[in-house]
């Protein structure tokens, strides 16, 4: 047996992991030792400690390539920006939390704490690149969320929600486990990399096995990302879900979900078989992105149309997953299992891609963290039992009662919507221009028509909240500068990114120089 | 010795048993189990392949995938409680109150 022997440089890439988990700790610690009355310092340390992880991956992100921990993760600027984005939501949400917690007398370290364990989690998992670490971190991330999903205990819906989300998170997890698995058996190791250098002879000799374990893990992920037909515990869950918790979730689990996604699928698809691979992933792309919206448009309740739109969301961002895949990216000489495709010359098509997808999880974190947000600021704790809670009505007249909150989720809904000059609008411009690119034409008309399907809903809140008169005595939370701030700091991302893209977009180029490749 | 095949087809079934049962079960403690049997389902098959490997990879797998079932059955279990509390019943079928 070789001794492993680990440098410096083998913990940098870690280190913002680690600067989050450090965080979480002294989080629980000071719960126990500082029981002041107020605790907004507990969500001002948890932004601390995510700005601080997020600067350090940041600058990580400007480092090469290349594996680290003997090849059980990877250093690369696609899993660094990850990280950064990732850090970025749980900021956001830290934020938010506190007003909400705070208006419901339940704020305390745990809550923030399991924020920073998921972020832990979720940063860990963008790097992974062996199959149990990726599990692992897959279990960190969704651990931390079941129990957030479950924080309030008061009244059935955060319990249910929980419920829900732990069953089939719990489920997508043994699906994508087995699936590992059987894998591990067809080529004898658990490293991506190795498996993929394995697996091209492995599907030769059994080609059930290698079937039978790469659909595992591609369902076990698309229960993850909530992608058509396996969205089905998305609405319930989120609507379930304190706001704040629900905003992280539509954000960070789920740009972590996706970029692990990415990364299995690029090392084990070419060599399974890059056609399989492509359909698989137009059909999912296609059919989430036409449910998502259609089931969206009938929702009166805002914070359910919110989550059907999130599925929706997901179909865009799998359309740039289909690019990667599409027979313009891979080189055209491949067949069922033959597993002779390589990444040809079109390395740039692809690198278009990995950054439009980037970009589309920013945009989306700033985006989605903004909405539920505004959705969270309006919630009474009264209302937390009755169903009404989100309504529609609830915004009527928002304009002249909070003028603040309405521009700001005015501002929002035409992110969502992907309206000029918001940064939604970018980011969607990036993705369907890289699904084009790649000669996805057809996908990317269905995702522009299906995306101005998704005008008609998000525009219908902003008709309420500017155009319709406030409904007597309609109550809202008393402001919380807290909430404020990140609704402020959300809003002036979502302008400021989609006026001035340049600089960030030219960081995320650096997002094609992905391992392994 | 048993041949390696004889380990997988029992893992198979018993992945499939907590498939189905997953899907098809209203107990949410049955349901619970049966997630339980999906992993040990995967942790029988890492182990099956490493024997015939001889590869202590599998072997390591199989402690990490008992400790993080360990972690979720605490959080769900958890969970249920908190559901019982709520409601009384850990049937669900009753365990619906959002509207589609």
């Amino acid at each position: 047996m070789n001794t492993p022997s680990f440098g410096l440089d083998d913990f940098l890439p870690v280190l913002p992991a680690a600067i989050l988990t450090a965080g979480a700790i002294l989080l629980l610690v000071s719960e126990v030792f500082l029981g002041s009355a107020t605790r907004t310092y507990q969500a001002l340390l948890a932004v601390v400690t995510s700005v601080a992880a997020g600067a350090l991956a940041f600058s990580n992100a400007f480092l090469p390539a290349h594996a680290v921990l003997q090849g059980y993760a990877v250093l690369d600027p696609f899993s660094s920006f990850t990280t950064v984005v990732v850090c970025l939501g749980t900021g956001l949400g830290a934020l938010l939390g506190a007003g909400f917690l705070k208006h419901r007398n339940a704020e305390r370290g745990e809550f923030y704490a399991l924020l920073l364990f998921a972020a832990a989690g979720m940063s860990l998992l963008a790097m992974s690149a062996e199959f149990i670490t990726l599990f692992v971190n897959l279990e960190v991330l969704s651990v931390s969320t079941y129990a957030l999903t479950a924080y309030l205990r008061r009244g059935p819906r955060p319990s249910e929600a929980g419920f829900k989300y732990f069953i089939l998170g719990a489920f997508a997890a043994a699906l994508l486990l087995y699936g590992a698995a059987l894998l591990y058996g067809a080529t004898g190791t658990t490293h991506l990399s190795e498996m993929a250098a394995g697996l091209g002879a492995a599907a030769k000799a059994q080609p059930a096995l290698v079937a039978c374990g790469f659909f595992l893990v591609g369902a076990g992920f698309a229960f993850k990302v909530a992608a058509v037909p396996f969205h089905m515990w998305t609405p319930d869950v989120y609507e379930g879900a304190p706001t704040p918790v629900t905003a992280v979730m539509s954000a960070g689990v789920k740009a972590a979900a996706f970029v692990a996604l990415v990364r299995v699928f690029l090392f084990l698809g070419p060599v399974f078989d890059p056609e399989v691979v492509f359909v698989i992933f137009s059909a999912l792309a296609a059919a989430t992105m036409v449910v998502g919206n259609l089931l969206a448009i009938p929702q009166r309740n805002v914070k359910r149309m919110l989550a059907y739109s999130s599925v929706a969301h997901a179909g865009y961002l799998l359309s740039g997953v289909a690019a990667l895949f599409a027979p313009a990216t891979v080189a055209p000489k491949s067949g069922v299992l033959s597993a002779s495709a390589t990444w040809g010359a079109d390395s740039a098509l692809r690198g278009e891609a990995l950054k439009g997808l980037l970009f589309y999880l920013l945009a989306y974190t700033v985006t989605s963290l903004g909405s539920f947000g505004v959705v969270g600021a309006l919630e009474r704790r009264e209302d937390e039992t009755k169903g009404n809670a989100w309504d529609l009505d609830r915004f009527s007249g928002l304009a002249q009662r909070r003028p603040f909150q309405a521009a700001a989720m005015a501002v929002f809904l035409l992110s969502l919507g992907g309206i000029p000059p918001t940064v939604g609008f970018m980011a969607k411009l990036l993705v369907f221009r890289a699904a084009v690119d790649a000669g996805l034409v057809g996908l990317a008309v269905l995702g522009v028509l299906s995306s101005a399907a998704g005008v008609y809903y998000y525009l219908r809140v902003v008709v309420y909240m500017y155009m319709r008169p406030a409904v007597e005595g309609m109550q809202t939370p008393e402001r919380q500068w807290t909430t404020e701030f990140a609704l402020a700091a959300s809003a002036l991302a979502v302008v400021g990114l989609g006026l001035l893209p340049g600089s960030v977009s030219d960081w995320l180029s650096r997002a094609g120089l992905i391992f392994g490749q | 010795m048993i041949a390696t095949s004889n380990y997988l087809i029992l893992a198979a079934v018993l992945f499939c048993m907590g498939m189905l049962g997953v899907l098809i079960r209203r107990n949410a403690l049955v349901v619970f189990m049966c997630i339980e049997l999906m992993l040990n389902a995967a942790n029988l098959t890492f182990l099956a392949f490493a024997r015939e490997r001889g590869d202590a990879t599998g072997h390591i797998s199989a402690f990490f995938i008992i400790a993080v079932a360990a972690a979720e059955a605490a959080v769900g279990l958890a969970i249920v409680i908190s559901v019982f509390r709520a409601r009384g019943t850990v049937n669900i079928e009753e365990i619906q109150t959002m509207k589609h």
